[in-house]
């Protein structure tokens, strides 16, 4: 078929083909032989070079594929690439291709009392599992979902939506107001924070059988003034991060021994005024401990922190100061700024590509190299939310992939790859759009109401996980990425 | 000549035939009745003498005739001679006409004699008869009498009884006696009418006469009063020869001949009587020339081609200007292929006066008479002399300036960046009107007040509610307002008359404690102070709202017996001011949270006092009536300026950051800048809403930004910059309008805030929801 398609292009009317050289970086989709330079014809579009490359793979089941030349994905026609690009027709096109991601199924949906706040997830490839090692492994099938939610308790769930365990009631030792941040420490461990401006640390245990299972409250600690937004965990080396609206950065111990005492005026039990509280104060005791640090930097709510992907000693914070700031931890002091000109909700990193995806109240995503060598501040703005991007989570798979949430009730999936260049610099687009279930079959609403996402999580063996304002969280999965890479 | 004396004879008999009679009677219709009556007498006196008379008369007659004539020899004997003849006959026949003839006939001859003669006196005293001529009129001639007549003439036929004829026929044969019936016959007759019997015998056949059918028609119709002539209709069909309808296919092509024409009586009788004045000289026709009178002072002309002979082209050499000669099309009748067609006609019917190829449309006109006059005359004259008055001397520059340059550079909005321009989150869940709305200091929370009398706070960019707190039933809370600063959150919020004060439960205990302790610190202040303090002021009481709310964190209440529409603090968060649009006196009050203690500055307040500030920087108090706005210095306790933004109803405004600059809302859809150095009437006037505008704000975070809501239901955004520079004006753009709030019972969008920081806008609307724009 590809002689046909040769011959047929060299006999139309069409004269201008353009020499071609197919590459791949995965062996199993990479050609038997090396066929070298094949001429086409140069009005042929992404779905007849796929057709033509699984010609030459001979597959029996046709594979999409996606083409990337010179980085950037083949959107248009070859013609078109090639015009504008300036590129002469006449020059070997060295094309590589990849597997195309297969649109985003809606798989399950996790039905919550309250608002969603947070998801979090345990498989073997989520960063917890693999803290864990083959020790705390869980097989596929065995993965648990954590979630917080508004109403103040976290969720532990099985993939067939049973809620295994929920933690305590605010007078049992759990969160006094709404949760806005889970995530897994270890498969026996949790954390969470909210508005009560604590952390609250949870042990979390299951029988072997998988049937039952208790959270109890390990340590609370205090520290924060106003709420908190976002953690950040990292296992070996017990650390927590905090984002929170009291303009600070919270560096804190998991270890009951490393953290230092809580500051009294902070606790719940100090404010004599406070009736209802004291009324419904903790009937158990939970030790109760300080920051390893506050960092204080920021003039305005910390929205978001993180730790460097291969540093556990320097984090990101965004704010809405519209500051991206890197803090060396032992040292505790801001060592870099950069200023974007909008708000900062969310922060990711794309290790790979030493870049920070950060998105902004202004509706886009901008993508920052943290790196002080970096001129530019923003190296590409992804265009194509309606609201606040509140969210964001790499691709585990491909070094290019980013899913975003955002609070007009959509998340986004991203290839930094798909991009063109305009006036304000280089500009991505979204590949696919995950409409909220709940939404099926109404309207768009207006600022995203019922529907906001407030976090996303994307996860290997899962796929995307979304909890946000429509009580639920929603999984999809990207079935073409995650099955065929196991293969 | 043997023909004449018979025509004679004729005429003779004729002249006295009753016809003859008839005629002359109607000739001389006149004395007709006394020759009637002089008849009947002679009738009646003898009949002997009717024959002497008659034999004179023909005499006369012949004399006249002779008297008449004049007349040559032969005619006198002729007329000698046969005379006597005639006149025996004439005789025969009158005298048998006399006897013969019944009552009518003799009537006739009566009627006949005294109608054709006068009686005159001869020379001999004896009468003479004169008889009038005879009119020669047709049918006096009876030649063509039927020809089995009988010739006996006027007698009676008693004369021929005894023979067996009763006369002759014109061929002198006699006539015989008809058969005589005998009397049973005549009884039978008479019994048995037959029809057009009359019982009376015909003298001239001696037959009973009957009538014919044709007769007795007409006599019936002469009974009947009806014209006797079977044929005639007196009232026939009119045939209109002459109609003013014009017909198809007439009769005749002709024109009407002149003779038809009949000239107006009165308008001839006008023109002579002209005519006459003129012929008498009483009007001259043409006025009498003027007598011409050389002017000699008149401007010499001269000609200068008089006398131009052909001269070979030069510059010097002006050649008389030389008219093209008029082509076909200029002709009053031109040939047909310079005629314009009809998409040429309307081609240069269409086109602008100056942009015509040529002047005049060629025009076919029939006749040089039918040229109609030239309808641009007066109006070309009317344009020379336009032009020769207005004629410019000197080529006039035109201003050639770009009308783009004249407009105000305005930025773009791309450079006016960031400004809100959706809705980014929906609060819901005020029952009703959303009143009031507030961002507190540090950003984080949104505090919002309703008709519904809660008081919620909520999360500002999720939208959810955090904290809620019911403060009444009836009333609705109709403004909520941080207090200003980070270290306490306090919210102050006024529902009727009662203004509370509240520190939410959302801070962390230290903010909470701090709180709760500025709003404590006054109760001793009270309970020590009011009783050295005896001033009027004092009078509003600060109280505790009770345990239920007290739980909640409402931590103080107090009356100030009017409906409070505004709360606005001081910038340092001691003091804050209230005003209660209806209470005169009252209506502005300080109020001082260290020491609980209410203050009515102003004795008396001219207006209606609809809003007051703080100045942000210096230590003056605005104060806002119906229509004016009045700063008042705090420290030196004076009226400082009157602002007046000439609006009618000033509903809300907001001073800018930098104090010197003021923004103003009114109820007539109208918001004015006023820039307080310039001067006390608006800088700017923006009149971009269709409905009363609600609130303005100010942002107070450093950005540029002001925003105005309105009862249309949007939110206007402008960017308005203020520089140092006291010679610079501030720089005012609209930005966005934003749209979304729904409009109900004619109110839109009650209250707006700007978030402390963020180009955020939050708005409450009647809709029941408060959006965040971003």
């Amino acid at each position: 078929m590809a002689t046909e398609t040769l011959t047929a292009t060299s006999t139309s009317d069409s004269p201008s083909q353009v020499r071609v050289l197919l590459s791949t970086r995965h062996p199993d989709i990479s050609l038997p032989e090396n066929p070298g330079p094949i001429l086409v014809n140069t009005n042929l579009r992404r779905y007849a070079l796929s057709t033509l490359v699984n010609t030459l793979l001979q597959s029996e089941k046709p594979i999409p594929f996606e083409f990337l030349i010179n980085g950037t994905f083949l959107r248009t026609s070859l013609d078109e690439y090639l015009t504008a690009n300036g590129i002469s027709a006449e020059s070997t096109l060295g094309v590589e291709y990849v597997r195309a991601i297969i649109p985003p199924l809606y798989l399950a949906s996790f039905e919550h009392d309250d608002w969603v706040s947070a998801v979090d997830f345990l498989s073997e490839t989520s960063p917890a599992g693999k803290w864990a090692g083959s020790a705390g492994a869980r097989k596929s099938g065995q993965e648990r979902m954590l979630s917080g939610s508004y109403d103040g308790f976290l969720r532990i769930w099985s993939m067939s939506s049973e809620v295994l365990a929920t933690s305590p009631s605010a007078s049992n030792g759990g969160h006094t107001s709404s949760i806005k941040a889970a995530r897994y420490i270890s498969p026996s461990h949790l954390a969470s924070a909210g508005l009560d401006r604590t952390i609250r640390l949870w042990k979390y245990s299951e029988d072997p059988e998988g049937f039952t299972a208790s959270i109890s409250p390990q340590v609370e600690l205090y520290g924060h003034k106003a709420s908190i937004e976002s953690l950040a965990v990292h296992q070996p080396s017990s650390r927590i991060l905090s984002a929170s609206a009291d303009h600070t950065l919270g560096l804190w111990s998991t270890k009951k021994s490393d953290a230092p005492a809580a500051p009294t005026s902070l606790l719940p039990s100090s404010t004599s005024q406070s009736f209802k509280r004291r009324k419904m104060g903790p009937s158990t005791s939970t030790p109760q401990r300080g920051p390893l640090s506050l960092l204080k930097s920021h003039t305005a709510p910390v929205s978001h922190a993180i730790f460097a992907p291969n540093d556990h000693t320097v984090a990101y914070t965004t704010s809405w100061d519209h500051a991206l700031k890197t803090w060396d931890l032992p040292t505790s002091t801001c060592v870099d700024t950069r200023s974007t000109s909008h708000s900062l909700l969310s922060l990711s990193a794309l290790p790979a590509l030493s870049l920070l995806a950060a998105g902004t109240s202004a509706r886009h995503i901008t993508l920052i190299d943290p790196r002080a060598s970096a001129t530019t501040v923003s190296a590409m703005t992804l265009r194509g939310h309606t609201n606040a991007v509140v969210s964001l989570a790499a691709d585990p798979e491909s070094n290019y992939g980013l899913v975003s949430g955002s609070h007009d009730g959509t998340c986004r999936v991203w290839d930094v790859r798909s991009s063109r260049s305009e006036k304000e610099g280089r500009v991505g687009e979204s590949l696919y759009v995950i409409e909220r279930e709940s939404l099926k079959g109404e309207r768009k609403k207006v600022g995203g109401e019922g529907v906001k996402v407030f976090d996303v999580v994307w996860d290997t063996s899962v796929g995307i996980v979304s909890g946000g304002e429509d009580k639920r969280v929603q999984v999809n999965r990207g079935k073409g990425m995650v099955a065929e890479k196991g293969a | 000549m043997a023909s004449q004396p018979i025509s004679k004879k004729r005429k003779a008999v004729t002249r006295d035939s009753p016809e003859a009679d008839e005629v002359l009677l109607s000739d001389g219709g006149d004395d007709f009745e006394t020759a009637l009556l002089n008849g009947i007498q002679s009738q009646s006196e003898d009949e002997i003498e009717e024959e002497d008379e008659d034999a004179s008369s023909v005499d006369l007659f012949e004399g006249d005739s002779d008297l008449r004539d004049g007349g040559t020899s032969e005619d006198e004997i002729a007329s000698d001679e046969v005379p006597s003849d005639v006149e025996s006959d004439a005789d025969l026949t009158q005298n048998g006409t006399a006897t013969l003839g019944g009552a009518a006939k003799g009537k006739q001859d009566v009627e006949e004699l005294p109608a054709n003669f006068q009686i005159t006196k001869d020379a001999n005293g004896n009468p003479r008869y004169i008889y009038t001529d005879i009119d020669p009129v047709y049918d006096s001639d009876d030649s063509d009498a039927p020809a089995g007549q009988n010739t006996i003439g006027n007698i009676p036929l008693s004369f021929y009884d005894s023979y067996p004829h009763i006369g002759y026929d014109i061929n002198g044969k006699k006539i015989a006696r008809p058969a005589k019936g005998e009397a049973l016959d005549a009884l039978l007759d008479s019994i048995e009418v037959p029809k057009g019997w009359t019982g009376l015998t015909d003298p001239a056949t001696g037959k009973p006469l009957e009538l014919s059918q044709q007769e007795l028609e007409v006599l019936k119709r002469i009974q009947m009063n009806e014209v006797p002539d079977e044929g005639y209709d007196p009232y026939p069909a009119t045939v209109e020869y002459f109609t003013g309808k014009t017909e198809t296919m007439p009769l005749s092509a002709a024109p009407e001949p002149k003779r038809r024409w009949i000239p107006s009586k009165h308008e001839s009788k006008r023109i002579m009587k002209i005519v006459r004045a003129i012929r008498e000289g009483r009007i001259l026709p043409y006025k009498p020339a003027p007598e011409e009178e050389e002017d000699e002072v008149e401007v010499k002309r001269y000609d200068i081609w008089a006398n131009e002979v052909a001269r070979p082209d030069h510059p010097m050499n002006v050649p008389a200007p030389k008219l093209p000669p008029p082509g076909y099309e200029e002709s009053y009748r031109p040939p047909p292929e310079y005629l314009p067609d009809r998409n040429e006609k309307k081609a240069w019917e269409d086109a602008d006066e100056e942009d015509r190829d040529k002047e005049f449309l060629p025009t076919n006109h029939v006749a040089l008479r039918n040229v109609p006059g030239y309808e641009k005359f007066l109006k070309e004259k009317f344009e020379r002399c336009l032009d020769l008055y207005l004629a410019p001397r000197v080529r006039r520059s035109k201003l050639n300036i770009d009308p783009e340059s004249l407009l105000p550079q305005l930025p773009s909005l791309e450079e006016l960046r960031p400004f809100p321009t959706t809705c980014a989150t929906l609060f819901r869940g005020h029952d009703g009107r959303v009143r009031s709305l507030t961002v507190d200091p540090s950003g984080v929370w949104l505090a919002s007040g309703g008709d519904d009398g809660t008081v919620k706070v909520w999360e500002l960019l999720t939208g959810r509610q955090i904290w809620s707190v019911k403060l009444g039933n009836e009333e609705a809370v109709n403004v909520v307002r941080w207090r200003p600063g980070t270290e306490a959150i306090i919210l102050s919020a006024a529902i009727g008359d009662h203004v509370y004060l509240i520190a939410p439960p959302i801070g962390d205990p230290e903010i909470e404690s701090k709180g709760r302790e500025i709003l404590d610190a006054g109760w001793g202040y009270a309970a020590n102070g009011a009783t050295s303090n005896t001033k009027k002021e004092s009078a509003t009481q600060w109280t505790r709202p009770g345990s239920r709310l007290e739980e909640e964190g409402v931590l103080v209440k107090f009356s100030l017996r009017k409906t409070v529409k505004v709360i606005s603090w001081h910038r340092r968060g001691e003091y804050f001011s209230t005003v209660c649009p209806q209470a005169q006196s009252s209506a502005v009050a300080i109020h001082t949270i260290s020491k609980h203690l209410t203050q009515l500055p102003f004795r008396k307040l001219k207006g209606l006092a609809q809003s007051a500030l703080f100045h942000p920087s210096q230590p003056i108090f605005l104060v806002a009536t119906q229509r004016y706005i009045r700063s008042y210095d705090l420290s030196k306790q004076e009226l400082l300026k009157i602002i007046q933004p000439g609006a009618r109803w000033i509903s809300s405004f907001d001073v800018h950051p930098g104090g010197d600059n003021l923004i103003v809302g009114t109820y007539d859809r109208r918001l004015l800048w006023h820039d307080l150095e310039l001067s006390v009437r608006p800088f700017k006037t923006l009149r971009y809403h269709q409905k009363a505008i609600r609130g303005v704000k100010f942002h107070q975070g450093g950005l540029p930004l002001f925003a105005d809501a309105s009862d249309d239901g949007s939110l206007q955004i402008f960017h308005g910059k203020v520089v140092g520079d006291m010679m610079e004006n501030a720089t005012i753009v609209p930005l966005k309008v934003l749209r979304g709030h729904g409009v109900k019972k004619e109110l839109g969008v009650l209250d707006l805030d700007w978030h402390p920081t963020q180009p955020w806008l939050v708005s409450a609307g009647a809709d029941g929801t408060c959006r965040l724009w971003t």
